[in-house]
């Protein structure tokens, strides 16, 4: 989601429900974060973190990641029907539940799942996320999940 | 440099619009549209709608005419003035005049600019803007008399002609009294311009930007526009967009215009492709 960057800003912000939940969830992390992610996802992470005061001392992790972006005609892969299902079976992993995304599939559908396969590494098992925001702006699905792992 | 015009400010980054508002029953473009009072009434209405920052409003047309003399000019606009300041209190009120004592006359009623479309024909104007704490607008017409169309006019170089004049001039009414931050210079196409004149003046306009001093442009469905496209008027706008983009390009801050909407979406555009502006709203890519 390049558009939450500073320098791709517009006098109107397309992404300001997102942007919110995302501040808003980064500042409930702790002090220190490391950001799981790849590298455009990597620079999102650093401006959320930047842009957020922090001030637990606690172990976190910020993964940027996204699933399909081929949910619409509109989206940048444009319509891909299998989205529907794979992004369902994502939100399903990600909230603790049945199998890791497939990597090829996901690859098709211009997902981002390096911050996730990072995520398996560093943190699993985790449980039931809350979740901030689950919607498909511009045919791509973002979650905004926050998630307590002991 | 932030531009203070009357009671209104404006940051270093942002283009106005001037909206002509004639008060005449003879300008070159409307011929007499708004010449009914109410007329002129909506016309504000309508360009307040549109998004314009300021009117201009102006009761004697520029081209030779019938003599207007001062006192029919203060009726065409004087009260007028007053109307629009009553109705539009944040809308900046400009007046195309040349003459001291109906600039008085019109700040009185309220003006915040006086535009002094004539070049300082009134040496006097500028203490008027002063008194009254107003913006100017120094023009260059090579000293041609008001009311007058340029014949076999030529200059060394028109561009420092204009910058020289027009800096002079602005000094000048600093000097008087007027806030440095309330002037603004205008190379004035086609007064005392030949058509050749006024597109060196286009192409060559970041010259004026350099100076410093806020640059104002005044392309509308000029003759300059007609006559380098064999346009009519009434079919000048595209030629007009083109000017205005150039213009915009190298920085002018304040556009006289007849179309507003247009002309803001020309300006914001070629402001936002010189990295001054930024998008309206960007996703294109970014998702």
């Amino acid at each position: 989601m390049l558009a939450l960057l500073p320098e791709y800003a517009g006098l109107d912000d397309p992404v300001a429900e997102l942007r919110s939940a995302c501040l808003a969830a980064v500042a409930w992390l702790g002090r220190d974060v490391e950001v799981l992610a790849d590298d455009q996802g990597a620079r999102v992470g650093a401006y959320l973190v930047d842009a957020t005061t922090r001030s637990v001392d606690e172990e976190s992790y910020l993964v940027v990641a996204n699933g399909s972006a081929r949910r619409t005609e509109k989206a940048p892969g444009h319509l891909d029907e299998r989205s529907f299902a794979f992004d369902a079976g994502l939100r399903e992993w990600l909230s603790g539940r049945g199998s890791p995304p497939d990597p090829v599939l996901g690859e098709e559908l211009l997902a981002s799942l390096t911050g996730f396969t990072l995520m398996a590494e560093r943190v699993a098992p985790w449980g039931s996320p809350v979740v901030d925001f689950d919607d498909d702006p511009f045919g791509v699905q973002y979650w905004v999940m926050r998630w307590q792992v002991r | 440099m932030t531009l203070v015009l009357g009671r209104h400010e404006f940051p270093d980054d942002a283009t106005l619009m001037m909206a002509i508002v004639n008060r005449t029953p003879d300008s070159f473009y409307d011929k007499g549209a708004t010449w009914a009072e109410d007329k002129a009434f909506e016309r504000v209405a309508l360009v307040v709608e549109q998004g314009a920052e300021i009117v201009d409003i102006g009761g004697i047309k520029a081209a030779p005419g019938a003599e207007i003399d001062e006192a029919e000019e203060r009726s065409r606009v004087v009260d007028f003035v007053a109307r629009v300041r009553a109705a539009y209190p944040s809308l900046v009120i400009s007046v195309d005049t040349w003459r001291a004592s109906v600039g008085a006359a019109v700040c009185e009623a309220g003006a915040d600019v006086l535009n002094d479309a004539w070049g300082g024909a009134d040496p006097e104007l500028v203490d008027v803007a002063a008194e009254h704490s107003v913006g100017l607008v120094c023009t260059h017409t090579g000293g041609a008399t008001p009311r007058t169309r340029p014949y076999r006019i030529e200059y060394d170089d028109v561009v420092r002609a204009a910058i020289a004049d027009t800096v002079a001039y602005a000094e000048r009414a600093v000097a008087a009294g007027v806030a440095r931050e309330s002037v603004v210079i205008d190379p004035a196409h086609d007064f005392g311009k030949n058509t050749f004149h006024s597109l060196e003046v286009t192409r060559r306009l970041g010259e004026m930007v350099e100076t410093g001093w806020p640059v104002l442009v005044s392309l509308s469905n000029k003759d300059f526009v007609g006559e380098t496209l064999d346009m009519p008027v009434g079919s000048r706008l595209t030629g007009t967009l083109a000017a205005t983009a150039v213009c915009a390009l190298a920085g002018a801050r304040i556009y006289r215009v007849h179309e507003v909407v247009e002309t803001r979406q020309t300006v914001d555009m070629v402001w936002t492709i010189a990295g001054r502006r930024p998008p309206a709203r960007a996703i294109r890519g970014l998702q």
